[in-house]
């Protein structure tokens, strides 16, 4: 298939620095400030909204931001951080600066997935769900599916999906995309370019 | 997210005339917009496009075309393998579709340099040399309802979806039928729901309508967290319309207040256009109070999930909605006398839903025409594995496997050997080549061990390790259990850990006993349909591979490789996970 042979050859885009690892909580008030509700019952089907615009926004919900969410919406901390760790999507930790999808989907997996999940916990010590201690990767395994089964093992880094891949190749776009953000903060805002070098 | 912004053209419809007027006008500009001096450009654009370059080719081709052509966003048409694809139409020419092609391939195709992309001709009769796309086998075989407009309409587009049909189902329901005639073409067409319980829909409906207790509400459930099935997605990414029309008819037919559409989190691409569709509805007038004069209100609320498998169960998908940990409970009470806020709920699947448009359109009659004696209309069907061609698709019900694999999916890629089929996602039992010419529909798989589900197939080949296969079954139910009943949270991982053993050479032949028995506790006791069949594919896999699972155990060896069995270094005290 043509695509599968295309499917290296482009760069990731490494992502500048955005400091968003740190949560800003004015702008979390700010997120949560444009959902209403006219009662209880509805504040409460509003829960999960909230936290997935927080998410969405910052990659990851902290203590606080639970408990903006919970304060706007009228409920407890408690039953926020219920929410916050029985759905998958959420994350309490902070994301790398860049984040990986590893797909775990039936496809990808007996194409060797689970190859992939283990080289990255060889190569750079983290598991699904984890971030490395310099804050340049974290990974998530993707229970479901990604849903581009046709390129299956498939990754998804930052906003671009790669695959199918293996070992060598993802761990080399990593490199690629470490070294590229480090160029880019190097450098920063000399050019404007996002593209590594 | 939440809030999407309708579009601001669009006039507030207050009277049945007005409606039809508006919808005459639609049709209007459709047919202008086909028959017009103007070059149309249409390009893919779904979740699984995007992640090809769908984007980059959209941008492309508005580069390339400027003002000089209509160049419109249309959604994928379920053939993943021709993706990215274009559709263009000159003046006078019928629109033809170009596909897999790459941004460098836009130039030439919008000049028609490129006749070698060209797929099919959109269309009944070929034209210079292209035959029609309906010819092709991917779609020869189909018998599209669901998916009449996918990869044709805008989704984001009102009047698109409006000139092509939608919302005349609801106009029927709202004024020229009452609500038990609305339910009796449902209970004619004996549409069975399509999420896996196959529960048919208008006795549902009926009790819904019965219960006594008000408010009450509509409920569809699009929380699709299967390993393999993405027919939901596809829907909400193609039609939104259907969807929310079939959701709007249950809501009058039931006599309920609100519908409800729970969309699972995976796919923004889809939550933002039903949105939008959601958003345009409600400017339209189609939704709130007194809709088109007739009298009549409808709320609708869409809310979103967040990857939590176990939410495609009806009553934790309610719990989930409602704001808490969505964890099952037992019935009865079943939904439809106490489901959201404890009010009676009508649970129906997308698919189901997306059904009944059509249904209302052209009569109960007429879709008990299509399909097999117990299992009637479509299916919309999803692969995975090692096949020729992906996508989604959509057939009647009764086709044999073989056809749908070999004729539809284009067979195996080659090098690789067919050896099994996994069914019903991750919830039945696999098929092996011996099954083949069974027809697909509720009732025929389930007596092979296999199910229908909610259309997914997950086709595996000789390399794939059955005993390696079933743990990642087993392992994704287990990190999927809820972990509110025992049998589930204790049973799945103690059966992935005997797994382990046989994958690291150290199983004994007792454990396929102990295995069956571990399986019959947590299929007999478990709370929900998670725990309820949870084991199953395992003990499918089991019954039709044993030998394989013997080869493991007796002779320390793993016939593909896969297993840690295999490795010549000393195996690691721990799976890896």
């Amino acid at each position: 298939m043509a695509h599968a042979e295309q499917a290296h050859v482009t760069l990731p885009v490494p992502a500048p620095f955005t400091g968003r690892q740190e949560i800003d909580l004015d702008v979390v008030r700010e997120l949560v400030s444009h959902i209403h509700y006219s009662d209880f019952e509805e504040a409460q089907e509003l829960i999960l909204a909230a936290l997935q615009e927080v998410n969405e926004h910052f990659g990851w919900v902290s203590p606080e931001a639970a408990r903006i969410v919970a304060e706007h919406l009228g409920t407890t901390e408690n039953r926020v951080y219920g929410l916050l760790t029985f759905y998958a999507d959420f994350r309490t930790e902070p994301r790398g600066h860049h984040h990986i999808l590893v797909c775990h989907g039936m496809s990808c997996y007996v194409q060797g997935s689970q190859r992939l999940v283990q080289d990255l916990s060889d190569t750079f010590g983290i598991a699904d769900g984890d971030t490395t201690p310099d804050g340049e990767l974290s990974v998530q395994v993707v229970n479901g599916c990604l849903g581009v089964c046709d390129r299956s093992p498939v990754v998804k880094i930052d906003d671009s999906f790669h695959g199918p891949v293996t070992s060598e190749q993802l761990n080399d776009l990593l490199q690629r995309a470490i070294a590229g953000r480090q160029a880019f903060t190097a450098e920063e805002g000399t050019d404007g370019s996002r593209r590594a070098k | 997210m939440v809030h999407v912004a309708p579009s601001s053209h669009l006039p507030r419809l207050t009277s049945k005339d007005e409606f039809l007027a508006f919808a005459d006008q639609a049709t209007q500009r459709w047919d202008e917009l086909w028959a017009g001096d103007k070059v149309v450009v249409s390009v893919g654009v779904g979740s699984s496009s995007i992640a090809k370059g769908a984007l980059d080719v959209l941008a492309r081709c508005r580069q390339e075309l400027g003002n000089s052509a209509v160049v419109r966003e249309v959604s994928g048409n379920g053939a993943f393998w021709m993706e990215p694809w274009i559709e263009v139409k000159h003046p006078g020419a019928p629109p033809v579709v170009y596909g897999p092609l790459s941004t460098n391939d836009v130039p030439g195709v919008l000049t028609g340099a490129r006749q070698d992309l060209a797929v099919g001709v959109r269309g009944d009769t070929a034209h210079n040399g292209i035959p029609p796309l309906n010819e092709h086998p991917f779609f020869k075989g189909q018998h599209q309802l669901l998916l009449r407009n996918s990869g044709v309409i805008e989704p984001d587009s009102i009047e698109d979806a409006i000139a092509r049909g939608a919302y005349r189902g609801y106009f029927k329901v709202l004024f020229e039928m009452s609500q038990e005639e609305a339910i009796a073409e449902v209970t004619t067409a004996q549409v069975r729901g399509r999420g896996g319980g196959g529960f048919p829909a208008g006795v549902k409906w009926e009790s819904g309508r019965k219960a006594r207790a008000t408010p009450k509400f509509v409920a569809c459930n699009s929380h699709e967290g299967e390993p393999n099935v993405y027919k939901d997605r596809h829907l909400h990414e193609s039609d939104p319309h259907r969807i929310l029309e079939g959701i709007l008819i249950a809501c009058i037919a039931c006599g309920a207040e609100r519908g409800y559409n729970y969309i699972g989190g995976e796919y923004p691409l889809g939550i933002r256009r039903f949105r939008k569709a959601v958003a345009d509805a409600e400017r339209l007038g189609l939704i709130g109070k007194n809709i088109l004069g007739s009298g009549k209100n409808v709320a609708f609320r869409v809310r979103t999930g967040g990857g939590a498998y176990i939410c495609g169960e009806a009553s934790a998908m309610m719990y989930s909605v409602m704001g808490v940990r969505g964890q099952p409970r037992t019935k009865p009470p079943r939904s439809v006398e106490e489901g959201l806020w404890k009010r009676p709920t009508v649970a129906n699947n997308t698919e189901t839903l997306a059904n009944v448009p059509d249904i209302i359109v052209n009569g109960g009659e007429w879709y008990a025409k299509l399909g097999t004696e117990n299992s009637k209309g479509t299916k919309l069907m999803t692969n995975q594995g090692p096949m020729n061609r992906m996508g989604v698709v959509e057939v009647e019900m009764g086709m044999t496997l073989n056809s749908l694999f070999n004729d539809i999916f284009g067979g195996m890629r080659e090098g690789y050997t067919f050896k099994g089929v996994q069914t019903g996602g991750v919830s039945a039992g696999p098929l092996t080549k011996d099954h083949l010419d069974i027809p697909v529909d509720f009732d025929s798989l389930g007596d092979v061990g296999g199910m229908l589900g909610s259309g997914g197939w997950v086709i595996f080949d000789e390399s794939v390790c059955v005993v390696d296969f079933a743990r990642y079954l087993t392992a994704f139910n287990r990190y999927e259990s809820c972990s509110k009943c025992v049998p589930c949270r204790l049973g799945n991982p103690a059966l992935v850990e005997i797994l382990d053993r046989i994958r690291f050479g150290r199983g004994t032949l007792d454990d396929l006993a102990l295995i069956k028995r571990t399986s019959k506790h947590v299929i007999e006791l478990s709370l929900c349909g998670l725990g309820q069949v949870a084991p199953v594919p395992l003990l499918g896999m089991i019954e039709h591979y044993e030998e394989e699972f013997r080869r493991h155990i007796v002779d320390h060896v793993c016939p593909t490789g896969t297993c840690p069995i295999s490795a010549t270094e000393p195996a690691p005290a721990l799976a890896a996970d």
